[in-house]
């Protein structure tokens, strides 16, 4: 009798490690094996339900078959030896239940106080298993960016998913601001650059313009070579890079669109010596159907070329994310043409022609802090220039009241004469803030 | 029009401003308290009736008032009409908006007009008589103190004897002043019921259309509406009064305009004053402030395409929207007046053409500047070229993305035949100069290809960018057909005016949670961070922060009939409507602040003030006033000129939140 049971364990030993073997051909560890499935698999004699049973128990009890439900019924997978491996080398039930769980939570992780309501246990054996597995380097704690203050485990070959990392946006389990500032800024440089036109502020150039007339009458290759001479000596690539250079007054580049804004129609036909003063770059809108505006994958492939994000893999739906994120911000627009969603910057015209690199040395040195990092900002109306509109004290401010307009100090500021002796050095504090 | 309580203060104050206190209290009086008879006023105002009739009178004059006396009691009743009274602050601004467009003289005339309120033409014609003949005194003597004064080489006095010389030189000039500024509908004629409130005259057409067409009341649905079109029709009838002396030069100038054509006429620009015929002089004209706001809605318009495409685009668009509204005679059609349609005074917006606006184009405005240059293959003429027959529709929050998604597709298939195909065969100018194989050709405003663009095709170049933005500045309706759809254009440019508080009160990040909101609709407190980029703590403070600011507002949501606070959902939404009617308050009030700090400045320069006003100072400060109170003195004015004009800026702002 006992070399019958033990020609039978040996048996069940040896059908053991064949459905095992066999199972794991026939799928990841994420496949769930019915009881048909198993016997389907061909390894069990004569099919026999029993016989299957036995073996399934025994390997779950080696930690080698998961035991799970599915709508089927009951259904298992398998794990690999060396998990199985680490389940058996615990000291105890407890220890192994704990990590189990740990286990199955998979890459979102566990919440501690999940594990103890789970297993009801006492909070000091859980607390006591998990430092066990803790030092045996079979789990880590882990942030979840969700729920920042919730202790939480996971298995630690794994890697926390992107739920609970947050994704590319987050390092460390916290949003990495500056890091999409930084981006917003490129994509919106980018997106700024491909969808308007960079030229020069409306003058009316008196050579180019007869030379243009001259070549209109000319013969067909006469155009091109008018236009070509053109483009080398007065108004081609290389001027755009001399006037460059001529962007080093950030004075004359940001002055001129707003003198010429008064009266445009008149200011082009001044003299040619006040036009040329105010000389300089200017966005101009592309025309209508435009059909190359920037759309998303095309943001994504230049910011994997450039690898600012060298650590960091960026899909096409991050980037989409961050270009929403512009659109939100009223910087660009989406504009459709012929059913390509392409982006432009809004408001062209009114920015910043000085490139990327240049204004971020500038603001290293401290110059231009107060305007805004992307882009430029929308035009002040009469609330926003008045101290009223942004008055912290607006609601309250009342004739009688403890602030009241007799008493303001932020109108009397904004007015240039907070700095007067007499009755104005007399007004009392503005309430403290 | 809805009275805010800082409306009332600021329109009492602009009064007080203008006319002195004794109207103004009056005024605020009848503000508060409605319509009153005057023993109800001198019981609220503790005023003796003399001095309220004075008030009373001043307030008439300019058109403050309406007033309603009873047939069976005898007793006038009076009460504010607010819009006159605020748009007192406008009065800078017509002005100029008339000097620019239809001269100085023009200017003078509206000038005087607005200072008497009402006049009748005889009137005004005896007054401008009466200065002509001044100045025609002043003249001769100019002339014989002028050899004086050139011998002596003292120039400073003559300069300001030339400044009052007169912008309008005849009674004939006069006349054709008050012509145009009638044609063009800035002027109307006041007539019995103009002092009647819409309200009342309401309530009398809607009594005497029932007891003429429906005694016993309507009955039924069908009826009902077509008592509603005929009290319509009635009401336009009467609003039509006050045009009685447009109708009657547009007779008349057609007429003369003809003989001009038939006789080859050398019109120079100017008006020709013989064919201007002479006005009804007993005629009572005032101001028509519905038709300037329509000039003024379309000057803030071109503000607005410079801001958004710059100033050549811009300056299209003024002359397309001059043309285009031309007919219109108000902002806003009045819900009740403008219904029905087979009504030809209605706002039906024409279209205007190509031709049309060029031939309005300054010659002097080069058309290829304005637009960046793009080879041709880069365009899509099928998508540019779109025609849209109909006005966009408001979208709602949840349909968006589908019905952009059917849109799209069809511009799919479109775009697909005519990129293939069509766009660059049909291409009149596929010759490029040859520059590099880039996409983008910097080649500068007048490269032969630009140039062989002509002028026709340019404007049509500014047109279709107009109509391609996604504020709606223009529509391209019909093969060479433009018009302007001004309601969803306004909407827009409000939003903008919103986004531009937002962005500088809460920052740029408040700007975008603002947005957000405004695309998805109600969003959950959890789901923004993620949207915005934006970490939870920070979403959370801006959120509260605007919420203080009425820009953005919360739901509370009970997951369960217990409603416990802790479970409920919050849900974030933005209500552009209500952050609007916010900020429109917020400029009342904001406005009235600075007239109340220019009051605190005037008591605090009281005794520089009054010195000023003694008769041998006037005119003379600089020479007469001790330099440290002159300094006191021309910087209190420098602070008034600055307060008047934020108060403009303001007016700029409620304008668009309220009239356009």
């Amino acid at each position: 009798m006992p070399s019958d049971a033990a020609e039978a364990d040996a048996k069940i030993q040896i059908l053991k490690d064949a459905l095992y073997d066999e199972a794991r051909q026939h799928g990841s560890a994420d496949r769930l094996f019915t009881q048909k499935d198993l016997l389907d698999l061909n390894v069990i004699p004569s099919n026999d339900v029993v016989l299957l049973l036995r073996v399934v128990q025994s390997l779950t009890d080696d930690k080698l078959f998961v035991g799970a439900t599915n709508h089927a019924g009951l259904a298992w997978r398998w794990r690999s030896r060396e998990d199985a491996q680490k389940y058996t080398s615990l000291p105890n039930d407890e220890t192994m239940m704990v990590y189990s769980i740990v286990d199955e939570a998979g890459a979102d992780g566990v919440w501690n106080r999940h594990i103890k309501h789970r297993l009801g246990m006492h909070e000091a054996v859980v607390k006591s298993c998990i430092k066990y597995l803790e030092t045996k380097g079979y789990i880590v704690a882990m942030k979840n960016v969700e729920h920042p203050h919730k202790k939480m485990y996971i298995r630690a070959n794994l890697r926390p998913s992107d739920r609970a990392t947050g994704g590319p946006w987050f390092t460390d389990g916290e949003l990495d601001s500056p890091f999409i500032t930084e981006l917003e800024t490129i994509v919106f440089e980018y997106i700024k650059n491909h969808s308007a036109y960079l030229g020069s502020l409306p003058i009316r150039g008196g050579g180019g313009a007869t030379g243009a007339d001259g070549a209109l009458k000319a013969p067909r290759k006469g155009i091109i070579r008018g236009g070509a001479a053109a483009n080398g000596d007065a108004r081609g690539l290389k001027r755009a890079a001399t006037e460059i250079s001529n962007d080093e007054q950030p004075a004359a580049a940001t002055g001129a669109p707003a003198a010429a804004s008064s009266e445009a129609a008149e200011a082009k036909n001044s003299s040619s010596a006040a036009s040329r003063a105010a000389r300089g770059k200017v966005f101009l809108p592309f025309p209508a159907g435009y059909k190359s505006y920037p759309i998303v994958t095309e943001i994504a492939q230049f910011i994997h070329k450039t690898g600012i994000t060298n650590n960091t893999t960026l899909g096409e739906a991050d980037i989409q994310q961050l270009v929403d994120v512009l659109v939100y911000d009223g910087l660009v627009e989406a504009v459709k043409v012929g059913g390509r969603k392409g982006y432009r910057v809004m408001r062209a015209a009114k920015q910043d022609t000085a490139s990327f690199e240049k204004r971020q040395k500038e603001r290293e040195e401290g110059i231009g802090l107060d305007k805004p990092h992307t882009g430029v900002a929308l035009p002040t109306n009469g609330v926003t220039e008045a101290p009223c509109g942004r008055c912290p004290v607006f609601e309250i401010c009342e004739e009688g009241g403890p602030v009241s307009p007799s008493k303001c100090v932020y109108f009397m500021q904004w007015l240039g004469l907070e700095d007067r002796g007499g009755p104005a050095g007399g007004a009392p504090a503005m309430v403290s803030l | 029009m809805l009275v805010t309580k800082h409306l009332a203060e600021l329109c009492s104050l602009l009064i007080e401003e203008l006319y002195g206190e004794l109207p103004s209290r009056i005024f605020a009086t009848l503000i508060n308290r409605g319509r009153s008879s005057i023993p109800q006023l001198v019981h609220h105002t503790s005023m003796n009736p003399r001095q309220l009739r004075h008030g009373l009178a001043v307030l008439l004059q300019y058109n403050m008032l309406f007033y309603s006396a009873e047939p069976d009691t005898e007793v006038a009743v009076y009460e504010a009409n607010v819009e006159y009274a605020y748009n007192l602050i406008r009065t800078g601004k017509i002005l100029e908006m008339i000097d620019t467009s239809f001269g100085a003289p023009a200017k003078d005339v509206m000038q005087s007009l607005l200072l008497l309120g009402q006049a009748r033409i005889s009137d005004l014609v005896e007054a401008y008589q009466q200065k002509i003949d001044q100045a025609k005194k002043a003249a001769t003597e100019k002339v014989e103190d002028g050899d004086e004064f050139e011998v002596n080489g003292v120039n400073g006095h003559s300069d300001s004897v030339k400044k009052s010389d007169l912008l309008v030189k005849n009674t004939a000039q006069l006349n054709s002043v008050i012509c145009r500024l009638v044609e063009a509908d800035l002027i109307d004629v006041v007539h019995s019921r103009s002092f009647q409130t819409p309200q009342d005259i309401h309530k009398s057409v809607e009594k005497d259309v029932t007891e003429r067409l429906f005694p016993g009341g309507p009955k039924g649905g069908k009826a009902k509406v077509e008592l509603q079109d005929k009290i319509a029709e009635s009401l336009r009838k009467i609003r039509s009064e006050s045009k009685s002396l447009k109708r009657k030069l547009e007779q008349n100038v057609t007429s003369a305009k003809r003989r001009k054509l038939f006789s080859g006429g050398t019109s120079n620009g100017a008006h020709d004053e013989e064919v201007d015929p002479d006005l009804d002089s007993r005629q009572v004209i005032r101001i028509n402030y519905e038709k300037c706001l329509v000039d003024l809605r379309n000057r803030r318009l071109v503000q607005f395409a410079t801001d958004m495409y710059g100033e050549v685009t811009a300056y299209v668009y003024g002359v397309l929207l001059r043309l285009l509204t031309k007919p219109i005679a108000r902002c806003r059609p009045d819900p009740l007046m403008d219904i029905g349609e087979d009504d030809k005074d209605r706002q039906k917006l024409g279209f205007v053409t190509i031709d049309e606006i060029l031939d309005s184009l300054k010659t002097s405005v080069d058309l290829s500047l304005g637009l960046g240059k793009v080879a041709k293959h880069d365009i899509s003429s099928r998508a540019a070229d779109a025609i849209q027959e109909e006005p966009p529709k408001p979208k709602l929050y949840i349909e968006e993305a589908d019905v952009d998604e059917g849109d799209s597709a069809d511009e799919a298939k479109d775009s697909d035949g005519s990129n293939s195909s069509g766009s660059d065969s049909e291409s009149d100018h596929k010759e490029r100069p040859a520059t590099n194989g880039s996409k983008v050709q910097f080649a500068d405003s007048t490269s032969a290809k630009e140039m062989r663009l002509n002028r026709p095709a340019q404007l049509r170049q500014h047109l279709l960018l107009l109509s391609e933005s996604n504020q709606h500045f223009v529509r391209h309706c019909g093969p060479n057909e433009w018009t302007v759809d001004f309601v969803p254009l306004m909407s827009a440019l409000r939003e903008f005016e919103l986004d531009s508080v937002i962005e500088r009160t809460s920052g740029r990040q408040g700007l975008r949670l603002v947005r957000i909101l405004r695309t998805k609709g109600k969003l959950d407190e959890k789901a923004l961070p993620t949207v915005a980029l934006m970490k939870k703590p920070e979403v959370q403070q801006k959120m509260l922060e605007m919420q203080n600011a009425g820009f953005v507002h919360v739901q509370e949501v009970p997951r369960d009939t217990k409603a416990d606070v802790k479970k409920s959902f919050f849900l974030w939404f933005s209500d552009v409507d209500k952050s609007l009617a916010r900020l429109l308050d917020t400029s009342y009030k904001t406005t009235v602040r600075c007239i109340q700090v220019l009051e605190v400045l005037r008591q605090r320069e009281k005794d520089v003030l009054e010195l000023t006003k003694r008769t041998d100072v006037r005119g003379r400060e600089k020479d007469v006033m001790r330099k440290e109170y002159f300094d006191r003195y021309s910087r209190f004015l420098e602070n008034e000129r600055k307060l008047f004009a934020q108060v403009m800026r303001l007016d700029d702002l409620v304008a668009v939140l309220r009239d356009f």
